[in-house]
């Protein structure tokens, strides 16, 4: 074979090599997002019953509403960070705490619909006692 | 041991470099020169060819030393350069891996291409041959810059590698080459070789006017990688990076001096009769020689370079004792008088030396005089910028510039500094008046002229009267009360920040913080730049209880507006939260629980008042700050017209984590 036909066919394998290269990248690069996105939000099966623990701080009780605002840490797979309203599902939990006082609750529940089933009061973290130090 | 093992790898980065700048260079060098019917030509022609089958291989074994070299010192173990799994490991999960394997491949491809005999009598398949070649080489040669130092920098990747790949080419071409054109007329410069000086002659033309563009590209993408290594002049003087950058620019000027030479020989070597003279040859191929053999130091430097960190992630170390700035032009009209003077003297004779260029006649005398005008300018202008300078002058500070920086650094000033330099930094300690010189006022506005290594080398060695805390305070506490020093600067400052934000007048930056509310997970003030417009209100119950109920009961509007409002109580309570109460209107915003101590040790420096609201633009700068409880209706009020005087400017960029 002439010598500048040889080049032209390893150009040419070259540029076919590359761009493979390039599309398997993409390929890879959607499935890696795809898997991402899956992993952020959990399981997406509607209809489920969701369990979430929370963590969060009480800001005020709304009796009439049996709704408790809270500020709260993220719920991973659920929402960020944020101070909101959740339906307490006995009076007891509303009635047993007030506003400053620190929790930790189970979400549960279909949604859109989900209800504060359990709290509990937990300690303020080690060493905020006196200088509010974090 | 380990001395000998980096200067191995080193040796063998270097020699790769070389190898595949050589292949580059000879390739593109057989194809500017063409095809010859003259036997020396041929010769070399022949040589050249033979020499880049040689080259291919060494490339590619230094190639390999560098992957198992690579491999080593990623992994921490020596032998980890010859074990399979650990070589694989690094090929295929990183990136400077994969670049490697793809060079490789290039440069087998190449090596398979230049190891077969070919016909290559037809002309299109000696163009197909040398073009080829080429072609892979400069391939094998650019992807470098995949994998150094400029793909690192973010952002502004893409500029970083383009320029990059850019420098690599033309140094490709036109270093690379040197070698090969420096043998050609070697060998025609001998009585044997003399069938041949026409065509070295044709070749060095050609070259000569090519080069004049690849020195242009090689300069203009230096200079956009320097700016993205180094970065400063401080960079450039204080660092190794910087040093070895300005001895390469050293080994640069001189090949293009010699490079001018050449150029000037050029036109007196005839035409394309075969009587070019011999001593003529001898000259040329000298000063090529010479030049090719500048090109190799100078790749000598660049290997150094690979391996040292880039001054931009380094302390710079400043070797002078002086330093110019322009604002010590500030607070000396005479100085700014003379710099003027100076600087229009300066362009009056570098106008002048331009000016020689077209001009024939008294050419030298007029650049000569220009010279001479520039430089005596430049006697008259800059004395005045000069400024004293240490080694730690340009180092940046190794603490944020953090509300607890700042408590901590007010600690340790109250200890050690506060005896002399008085409470808030006046000069008025009990200890001051027996002192001489006294200690200067740390708020006055020309503090601002030292930089904050300056007052470390001031705190670490002693300045006068002043004792040296080196041994008596780590690096880190030193930095500490630098940040509380600029912080009462700051405060004194703050006093011309009123209620009403000025627009587009972005200047004093708020100290960040970090708080928690409750048990919840910590934020920092920092994580709403960009963001939201912040108000840290500083309150102190039960005064300041009507004003918080007020804020809450207009938080949706603020939250609409873009507002968020972080609330800290003065006394630092971690029950903050159940001191408020939960009576309507109910307080929802964030209430800091914990970190409120620094945050009222840095703030109180800007407003002492009992209840002070400070608000913080998107980009982390203090706009307006409130002191006293006025008349509730009206303030909020003038707080949302406030708010949207900030919402209607345009994006000033970020203000600096560290003082300056």
């Amino acid at each position: 074979m002439r010598l500048w036909k040889a080049a032209l066919l390893m150009n040419l394998a070259l540029l076919c090599g590359v761009g493979w290269g390039y599309l398997f990248w993409g390929v890879r690069a959607d499935r890696l997002a795809r898997e991402l996105e899956a992993g952020r939000t959990g399981p997406a099966t509607l209809g489920a019953e969701r369990v979430y623990e929370v963590t969060g701080v009480v800001r005020a009780t709304l009796p009439d509403l049996d709704v408790v605002v809270v500020t709260h840490d993220e719920i991973p797979g659920y929402m960020p960070a944020m101070t909101m309203g959740f339906r307490a599902a006995t009076p007891e939990i509303l009635h047993s705490v007030q506003a400053g006082d620190a929790v930790r609750f189970t979400l549960r529940g279909t949604l859109p619909s989900l209800a504060i089933t359990a709290l509990e009061k937990i300690a303020p973290r080690v060493g905020a006692a006196e200088d509010g130090r974090p | 041991m380990a001395g000998i093992t980096e200067l191995l790898g080193l040796t063998v980065r270097w020699a790769h470099l070389t190898t595949s700048i050589l292949l580059v260079g000879s390739a593109a060098v057989l194809l500017l020169a063409g095809p010859s019917d003259r036997p020396t030509a041929r010769r070399w022609d022949v040589r050249v060819a033979a020499a880049a089958r040689w080259l291919v291989l060494l490339a590619l074994a230094t190639a390999l030393a560098s992957v198992a070299y690579q491999t080593a010192v990623l992994e921490d173990r020596a032998t980890a350069a010859l074990e399979p799994a650990a070589l694989a490991r690094f090929l295929l999960e990183t990136r400077g891996g994969t670049v490697w394997l793809l060079r490789g491949s290039l440069l087998v491809l190449l090596g398979v291409f230049v190891a077969l005999p070919a016909d290559i009598r037809r002309r299109a398949d000696w163009r197909a041959a040398r073009g080829q070649a080429l072609f892979l080489a400069l391939g094998a040669l650019m992807l470098v810059a995949a994998a150094g130092h400029a793909a690192a920098v973010d952002p502004g990747t893409a500029i970083a590698v383009a320029a990059d790949a850019a420098h690599l080419l033309a140094a490709g071409l036109w270093i690379g080459a040197l070698p090969a054109l420096a043998l050609l007329l070697v060998v025609t410069a001998r009585p044997d070789g003399a069938d041949a000086r026409p065509y070295a002659v044709r070749l060095a033309r050609r070259f000569s006017r090519v080069a004049l563009g690849l020195v242009a590209a090689l300069a203009l993408s230096g200079v956009v990688s320097a700016s993205a290594q180094i970065g400063s002049v401080a960079g450039l003087l204080g660092t190794p990076h910087g040093r070895l950058l300005l001895l390469k620019l050293g080994i640069f000027a001189t090949m293009l001096a010699v490079a001018v030479l050449n150029r000037r020989l050029l036109p007196a070597l005839g035409g394309e009769a075969a009587t070019v003279g011999r001593p003529a040859m001898r000259r040329l191929s000298r000063l090529v020689t010479v030049e090719a053999g500048l090109a190799l130091l100078a790749l000598v430097i660049v290997a150094l370079m690979i391996v040292t960190p880039p001054a931009r992630h380094e302390q710079p170390t400043w070797p002078l004792a002086f330093r110019l700035s322009l604002e010590a032009l500030t607070f000396s009209p005479d100085a700014r008088a003379r710099t003027l003077v100076g600087s229009q003297v300066t362009v009056l004779g570098l106008v002048a030396v331009l000016a020689s260029w077209p001009v024939r006649r008294l050419r030298l005398p007029l650049a000569a005089g220009g010279l001479v005008v520039a430089l005596a300018g430049g006697a008259i202008a800059l004395p005045p910028l000069a400024v004293d300078a240490y080694p730690t002058t340009y180092r940046r500070p190794e603490v944020a510039y953090h509300a607890s920086s700042i408590a901590e650094g007010a600690r340790l000033y109250a200890d050690g500094c506060a005896v002399c330099h008085g409470p808030e930094g006046g000069g008025d300690g009990p200890a001051a008046a027996g002192l001489h010189p006294r200690p200067p006022d740390l708020r006055a506005h020309h503090a601002n002229l030292h930089t904050a290594g300056d007052l470390f080398w001031w705190i670490t060695t002693g300045l006068g009267p002043m004792p040296a805390f080196g041994d008596r305070l780590a690096p880190e506490e030193r930095w500490h009360v630098i940040n509380f020093v600029r912080a009462l600067a700051a405060a004194d400052s703050a006093r011309l920040l009123g209620p009403v934000v000025e627009r587009d007048r972005p200047w004093l930056v708020a100290p960040d913080f970090a708080f928690a509310v409750g048990p919840t997970a910590a934020r920092a003030l920092k994580d709403y730049r960009g963001q939201r417009i912040v108000l840290v209100v500083l309150y102190t119950l039960p005064a300041s209880r009507t004003r918080l109920a007020e804020l809450a009961q207009h938080y949706g509007t603020l939250s609409t507006l873009g507002v968020e409002v972080i609330a800290v109580p003065t006394d630092a309570a971690p029950d903050a939260l159940h001191r408020l109460g939960d009576e309507p209107p109910w307080i929802l915003f964030p209430v800091v629980t914990e970190g409120a101590r620094e945050i009222v040790r840095t703030y109180r420096l800007l407003s002492p008042a009992p209840h002070a609201e400070f608000l913080v633009d998107r980009q982390g700068y203090l706009r307006a700050i409130t002191g006293a409880l006025g008349d509730a209706s009206r303030q909020i009020n003038l707080l949302l017209a406030e708010v949207q005087t900030l919402n209607e400017e345009r994006p000033a960029p970020p203000p600096d984590e560290h003082v300056h």
